[in-house]
Formats: C-alpha cells, sequence, structure tokens
C-alpha cells in the first residue's frame, strides 16, 4: 500500500488526459519515448515532462539496461487508487448487514408491543361486560 | 452476509465511478424509508460493525441537509456524511447529493445517491445506485482493517485506461 500522500500524487497524475493515454499504450508492453509520443502532437521535451510526472507518481518504471530507456507500467500505484471504491462498497454492504439486523429488532419489539395490546383487548370487553 | 443477494457492479473509469449495490429485506418498505430518514434509526445501522453514530442531523425536505459522523472503532477517527436531499418520495425513493469528509473536513469523494424501495409482497428489494468521484488521498485509512478482497489484472487495467483516455 501507498501513503495517502502517494496517493494524491497518483490522482494528480492520472488527472491529465495525455497521461492517461501514455498509461493506456504502456498498459500493452514496453515503449520509448519515441514509440509514445508518435500519435500526439507534442514535442518530445513536452512528453518528456509527462513522463516524468508520471515517473514520480511511480506510475511508471524507466529501464537503466538500454541506451533507448523502455518505459513500463507500474500498476500497483493504480490498484491502490481502484481500491477507493472498493472500501465505498464495503461501506454499503457492511452498512447494510446492520441494518438487516436493525429492521429484524424493530420487527420483534414490533410484534412483542402488539400482546400487550391483545390483553388491552381483553380487559376493554372485560369492562364492556361489567 | 447474504451475499446471495446482494449483487455489484461498477464501471471502468478509476476516478469516478458508478456503484450499484442491491439487497432484500425482509420488512415492509415503509419501514426501511424511516430506517433511512429518522436520525434515531439512521445511527443504529450507519457504518460498518464496531462503527458508531455520534451524531446525526436530519431535514427531510428537497434541498434540506442531512448529515451523519462516522465514529471509527478506535474511538477517535471520524468520516462526516453531508448530504442534500434532491427528491424525496415516500416510501419508495429517495435521492440526494452527498459529500464524505475526513476528521480535518478534507473532501474524500462525492457523488449522487439515489435509493429506490421495490415492495415483495412483505419483503423489500432496495436498489442504490451511486455515482462517486473520488477527491483525494481517499485511502486504506477508510475503512481500516477491512480486507478489500479486490484484485485487479493488468489486462483490465489496461483495459480500463483505454476507455479512460477515451473520454
Amino acid at each position: 500500500m501507498t501513503t495517502p500522500d502517494h496517493l494524491s500524487a497518483t490522482f494528480a497524475a492520472l488527472a491529465d488526459p495525455t497521461r492517461r493515454a501514455i498509461l493506456a499504450r504502456l498498459a500493452t508492453g514496453e515503449a520509448s519515448v519515441t514509440q509514445l509520443a508518435e500519435p500526439f502532437e507534442m514535442s518530445m521535451p513536452a512528453i518528456s515532462k509527462h513522463l516524468k510526472v508520471l515517473e514520480r507518481a511511480h506510475l511508471i518504471g524507466r529501464g537503466r539496461e538500454a541506451q533507448w530507456r523502455p518505459c513500463r507500467l507500474e500498476a500497483a500505484p493504480l490498484k491502490d487508487i481502484s481500491d477507493w471504491i472498493d472500501h465505498y462498497r464495503q461501506f454499503w454492504e457492511q452498512s447494510f448487514d446492520r441494518l438487516d439486523d436493525y429492521l429484524r429488532e424493530l420487527k420483534a419489539r414490533d410484534s412483542a408491543a402488539q400482546k400487550p395490546r391483545a390483553k388491552d383487548k381483553k380487559h376493554a370487553r372485560k369492562q364492556r361486560k361489567n | 452476509m447474504p451475499a446471495s443477494n446482494a449483487k455489484t457492479s461498477s464501471a471502468t473509469n478509476l476516478l469516478e465511478r458508478d456503484l450499484t449495490l442491491t439487497r432484500v429485506f425482509d420488512a415492509p418498505r415503509e419501514l426501511i424509508f424511516q430506517a433511512w430518514t429518522e436520525p434515531e434509526h439512521l445511527k443504529r445501522w450507519w457504518g460498518p460493525r464496531g462503527f458508531t453514530a455520534p451524531t446525526c442531523e436530519v431535514d427531510l425536505r428537497v434541498g434540506g441537509t442531512w448529515k451523519i459522523v462516522m465514529r471509527f472503532p478506535d474511538g477517535v477517527n471520524e468520516h462526516t456524511m453531508q448530504a442534500v436531499y434532491r427528491e424525496i418520495v415516500p416510501p419508495e425513493h429517495l435521492s440526494f447529493t452527498n459529500t464524505a469528509l475526513d476528521k480535518d473536513g478534507t473532501r474524500l469523494l462525492e457523488g449522487l445517491t439515489t435509493i429506490t424501495l421495490e415492495d415483495l409482497g412483505g419483503k423489500t428489494k432496495l436498489t442504490m445506485y451511486t455515482r462517486m468521484t473520488g477527491l483525494v488521498s481517499y485511502s486504506d485509512r477508510m475503512l481500516d482493517g477491512m480486507e478489500p478482497g479486490w484484485s485487479q489484472t493488468l489486462e483490465r487495467l489496461g483495459e480500463a485506461l483505454a476507455e479512460w483516455s477515451k473520454s
């Protein structure tokens, strides 16, 4: 798990459509900066700037071995960022479990409350007889 | 947990997400509507087990606000949900915009939630549809100690990103 600060960096890095497109391309495999720049009408320095943001957010890694330093996707921060909706889902699922219990409790209380009322009716009949 | 009648689905976008949950409750919808709209009821079930809801204020009218504080099992950490009612149709429909805040007042997520209650002859099918946007570091702090049981393959991640970059 990354820290909340890392997660903020991930959110910030993902806020840009070009960077998201770069990540989508990298999800299909490693690519060089030149290859990544191809679909965009952008200068190499502009692309490099985007890559630096992604690298700082630990969303991509750069190879050291080859001179062309291939970029690759690092999935871990993306998993963390996706987890928030899962936490939210769990919040509701578990709240619904408690709601289910609580509704049972309410119904039980309600039927218990009806018994004295039945007694009252009997009592009322008695009173009428008198 | 009765997983059999709890179905979930979510869209592919990572920051903005749709979530639909359904659950069948063995209670009439009037009672469930009450449980959703009266503070004394809400406090009894809001949040996972071990969590409490020390504060709940409801102004049940369109444009009215609903605020509920959820206290963590540690007794210290708190998250607040602030909502504004958009539609109120007892006992079948409730919709509200909602924002979740952490203890420092940082907005964690916001969205629009719709609750529909369908009468199944004594039982009630509840459908909750929510469209949420994660705002900041909405992290594992949220519901600490809960296992998400979630796994995402790189392929699916790639599909999600491809979908997203089109928008």
